[in-house]
């Protein structure tokens, strides 16, 4: 049974903020709230690399809303600026230039589209370099900074403006979300997890069982998007929630490929998650998609199965 | 002789070696690959201080050059042709970073169709990226240019990233006797690279890069690039002279050749410059008045260097071994616009396309540039785009054709 | 002779889509007529503006309106906010129209504005026939074509294509037109003179000259410096503490996407108002009610947590 050995109660949260507020993200952002959890573990002594998508608005001239730094690379390539950072940050102490005490984290963050499509090259790349470094993936299910389209990371069924429901595919988006914790996981980083914000201790255990880990460290946060999954915007830790609890968010770590899963749900009904958001309300008005919801609740089923034979068999 | 026998590619590798980086991200690509060979070999050895990362592409090899660069470390990489237009996207980062590293361009033309010769369409494609660029047209001046790229980069006025170009193939596996200077020499014309605005710390964090969010802040910092490069030419010359003196070769931003009672000139880039100073020197024999203006630094373009050597002649021919479709050679528009102005311009303008994918530019074809440039000039009327391509090089690609259309049984 | 409007609102809010029903409108009565919104990174709350010009002939103008004949407020806290430049061109000529519960002449009292200027409180009239906050596009919409002299039935008709257009059910299109054009029939009208004159003299150019890279590059050493930029006019509504209630759980300080509620010594939350976007995040999370939602300079308890 996992069990959190740092962050047992939620008066444990450190009370410092390490992002600070005035950003232009939007109100009810489930990215920037899983952020600002995972900073109060990694505090300030970070060099942000961030990819192109919504959290490109953190800093924008002449505001930055971190204690840390921020390099701005590109959507493609995030990973390899890390390594960068990373490798010139070693150089330089090696070299006695810089002082060990002004050392850095380099935090990679980045949005689905870029983290499960374009710069997969460059993660596998910094992956399979042993690059020591974290990945911090926003995962809003689309392309959101660009008022949500498909992206690799949307689920079957949701709607976005480039996955239109149709009479065709009355179900919206027609393939499977893309199981980028595995793809992470045949190359073998020590240490994988998936977090939610809903979820507080949760991800900062996980922040601080990752930091004893030289390496590669990826996270994979849930974001629930008001903007984009067309809910109230204070419902974001409540859709967080039942993402959890219906076990279409697995909360879960790899350590060197092996995986635990640190929650396991009494699963509720898919529909709960689903009916709470308009990316999804194409599935039950006019008519009812029985098809599709079946479907979603089957690979869900199919998928905690699977975890029960493993995780029981270890 | 002097020297030693190297490769264009070697010497690049050994202008990172006395430049005393301490970081190549590299990406292996013909006819680049030698460079990061060598280097990779001395990373290894300990023969160079610096770390040696082969990343898993040009565009991540670019990104984490650049990243290095603005963490404060001296970095060099290389690339060539596909590479380059691969990582394009991320020299404009790295620009605007103002992250002074070199990236040396073997230059290979594009596909499709792909081959592997040179011609500039590479290196011309990433002229607007804010990368100053010299182009050599010796091995040694492989060598001795990327010295001089990161003093003029790493300079406060400049603070640009260079581009040091070679023709593949023509230079970058020609070996020729190179000169190595003295490393005492070199330490003392490059100051180590403490940039004031570049390097991640604790105790002195920064955002680099960011987002703007109108056009008021983004004109503003794309101007000062502008800006820091039109200095690069101030700094090159201070450059030029400190190297001249300690090392006692000196390079300008264009070198004349035998220009001094030419009537026509031909302007060239690069290695076939050699080929022009031939032509030149055939020419004169037979007592026509010729001379050639090779273009050394592109960016920042050398106008009043230009203006000064092309002045008062009767006509100037540009060879471009480059093409823009449906516009024709990339230099002659630049020739011509900085010549406009000037009240001696030349009563002709002539724009030859030649080399494209390292056909070779024969004496004869070179003979034909300068006849029909002096006939411009006494007609007073330019000519061009003319395409050097000869009547044997016709028949021999409708062979091809022939081959490739039709089935023999 | 051109008419030029600019409306102003907050992402979210439907000035865009306001923008374009009046465009729409103004096209089905037969004029030329251009829309544009300022693209970039408008989020959820942020300062947003858009464009509509109409005229009888050819429009040989583009992007940005800089003196317009009507300036559309949809979201009154705009006013104060100097980013959003609400008031730029705006002089005794121009008519204002601002959404707000006050009248013309309290809004004076209270913030005085050049220009003639009406006012409607677009917002309570949402919000009580259509539910939730939120966009109020056809509403503003509305209002605009009214002040410009569009007529009902081409307004009535833009919003429905519009609408249609961003993928609304034909019931909340319907609601939408009906309310709409309730506003249409309303708002007080000022007089929209046409042909604002543009600026025209000749700019004084100021080239720059070249300075260090530690200001002479897009680079941030103001560490944290987002702090100086307030966020507070994006909110509709505000959480409030009731004291009395608070069980000192810590889950609003835990929830707070942006980091505005810190902890007190006595496990009480205090709330950066000055930043505080007004996501309702820590209202719907709160186990106790003991924060609730309080619409902005009403000062009524809209709700309260669930």
């Amino acid at each position: 049974m996992w069990q959190r050995e740092t962050f047992k109660k939620i008066k444990q949260i450190p009370r410092e903020e390490h992002v600070l507020p005035g950003t232009a993200l939007c109100a009810g952002c489930g990215g920037l709230e899983a952020l600002r959890l995972a900073a109060k573990v990694l505090g300030d002594e970070v060099v942000y690399v961030n990819a192109a998508g919504c959290f490109t608005m953190l800093a924008a001239y002449p505001f930055t809303p971190f204690k840390g730094s921020w390099l701005y690379t590109t959507m493609g390539s995030a990973p390899a600026g890390a390594q960068g950072v990373r490798d010139a940050l070693d150089v330089l102490i090696a070299k006695g230039r810089l002082p060990e005490r002004e050392n850095l984290k380099v935090v990679v963050l980045g949005g689905d589209g870029s983290t499960y499509d374009m710069a997969l090259s460059s993660t596998s790349g910094a992956i399979t370099r042993k690059l020591d470094f974290y990945y911090f993936c926003y995962d809003n299910e689309a392309y959101g900074n660009t008022g949500m389209q498909l992206s690799p990371a949307t689920p079957y069924g949701a709607r976005t403006t480039t996955s239109p429901c149709s009479l065709q595919h009355p179900s919206g988006a027609t393939r499977e979300k893309k199981d980028i914790f595995e793809i992470w996981r045949a190359h073998k980083p020590p240490y994988i997890a998936t977090v939610a914000p809903r979820y507080p201790l949760d991800l900062e255990e996980k922040f601080a069982r990752a930091a004893t880990f030289t390496g590669p460290k990826l996270f994979l946060a849930l974001s629930a998007c008001p903007t984009g999954w067309l809910y109230d915007p204070g419902e974001t830790p409540e859709v967080a929630k039942l993402a959890v609890e219906t076990g279409l968010w697995p909360l879960k770590e790899a350590i060197n490929g092996a995986v635990t899963h640190t929650y396991i749900p009494k699963p509720k009904p898919v529909e709960e998650y689903l009916k709470l958001q308009g990316r999804f309300r194409h599935l039950f008005e006019p008519v009812v998609q029985t098809e599709a919801i079946a479907h979603i609740q089957e690979r869900v089923n199919a998928y905690w199965e699977q975890v029960e034979k493993t995780e029981k068999a270890v | 002789m002097e020297g030693e026998m190297m490769t264009g590619n070697l010497a690049a590798a050994w202008g990172a070696r006395l430049a005393d980086v301490d970081y190549i991200p590299a990406f292996p690509i013909t006819p680049q690959t030698e460079i990061v060979e060598a280097l990779a070999k001395w990373c290894e050895s300990g023969a160079m201080a610096a770390r040696f990362v082969t990343m898993d592409s040009e565009h991540s090899m670019m990104t984490a050059a650049g990243a290095a660069a603005a963490t404060g470390a001296r970095v060099f990489t290389a690339t060539s042709s596909q590479g380059l237009l691969y990582a394009l996207e991320v020299l404009y980062s790295v620009s605007g970073w103002r992250a002074p590293l070199v990236l040396v361009n073997v230059s290979r033309a594009l596909a499709a169709p792909i081959t592997l010769e040179p011609d500039h369409n590479d290196v011309l494609a990433a002229r607007d990226s804010g990368f100053l660029q010299i182009h050599a047209e010796t091995c040694q001046e492989v060598l001795d240019s990327i010295l001089m790229a990161y003093r003029i980069a790493e300079d406060e006025r400049v603070m640009l990233p260079v581009i040091v170009n070679l023709d593949g193939f023509y230079l970058s596996f020609t070996r020729e006797p190179v000169i190595m200077p003295d490393l005492q020499m070199v330490k003392a014309f490059l100051p180590p690279f403490r940039p004031a605005h570049l390097g991640f710390k604790a105790s002195a964090p920064h955002a680099l890069g960011v987002a703007v969010l109108s056009g008021t802040p983004y004109s503003y910092f794309r101007h000062q690039m502008h800006l820091a490069a039109m200095n690069a030419l101030e700094v090159h010359r201070e450059a030029a002279a400190a190297f001249e003196q300690l090392v006692g070769r000196r390079y300008d931003v264009v070198e004349g050749y035998r220009l001094d009672d030419a009537d026509d000139v031909l302007v060239m880039t690069n290695a076939f410059a050699s080929k022009g100073k031939a032509a030149v020197d055939v020419a004169r024999a037979e007592g026509k008045r010729v001379g050639l203006l090779r273009l050394r630094v592109i960016r920042p373009w050398p106008a009043d260097a230009i203006r000064h050597a092309l002045q008062g002649r009767r006509a100037v021919a540009v060879l471009d071994q480059n093409l823009s479709p449906g516009q024709g050679g990339i230099l002659f528009q630049e020739i011509a616009a900085c010549l406009y102005h000037e009240a001696l311009r030349p009563r002709a303008l002539c724009s030859f396309i030649g080399g494209l994918g390292g056909k070779n530019l024969s004496e004869g074809e070179l003979r034909t540039v300068f006849e029909q440039t002096a006939e411009a000039g006494v007609q007073g009327k330019g000519i061009g785009p003319v395409l050097l391509y000869t009547e044997a090089e016709h028949r021999e690609m409708v062979q091809l054709q022939d081959l490739a259309t039709e089935h023999r049984a | 002779m051109m008419r030029t409007v600019r409306f102003h609102g907050r992402g979210g809010q439907g000035a865009k889509t306001a923008s374009r029903i009046l465009g729409t409108a103004a096209f089905i009565e037969g004029f030329v007529a251009q829309d544009s919104p300022v693209y970039g990174a408008e989020r959820r709350g942020a300062p947003v503006a858009a464009f509509t010009r109409i005229d009888s002939g050819p429009i040989k103008q583009r992007g940005v309106i800089a003196c317009p004949d009507l300036v559309v407020i949809a979201d009154a806290s705009l006013i104060q906010d100097p980013a959003a430049r609400v008031l730029d061109g705006v002089n005794e000529r121009t008519a204002v129209f601002v959404n707000s519960p006050l009248t013309a002449e309290q809004l004076q009292a209270q913030t005085p504005l050049l220009g003639r200027l009406t006012t409607l409180d677009l917002t309570t009239i949402a919000l009580q026939q259509c539910g939730k906050g939120g966009a109020i596009s056809a509403l503003v919409g509305a209002v605009a074509g009214r002040l410009v002299g569009l007529r009902r039935d081409s307004v009535r008709e833009a919003i429905a294509r519009e609408l249609a257009d961003l993928g609304l059910a034909a019931t909340q299109i319907e609601r939408n037109q009906a309310v709409a054009i309730q506003c249409y029939d309303t708002v007080r009208t000022v007089p929209v003179a046409p042909g604002a004159p543009q600026p025209t003299a000749s700019a004084r150019l100021q080239v720059p000259t070249y300075e260090s890279p530690t200001r002479g590059t897009a680079r941030i050493s103001a560490a944290a410096n987002s702090i100086l930029r307030e966020t507070s006019g994006w909110r509709t509504f505000r959480p409030v503490l009731v004291p009395d209630k608070c069980n000192g759980c810590w889950l609003c300080f835990a929830y707070c996407p942006d980091g505005v509620i810190s902890m007190a010594k006595d496990d009480r939350p205090v709330i950066d108002y000055a930043h505080c976007k007004g996501c309702q995040i820590c209202v719907h999370e709160c186990p106790t009610e003991a924060l609730v939602a309080e619409r902005e300079k009403e000062g009524t308890v809209a709700w309260k947590a669930k």
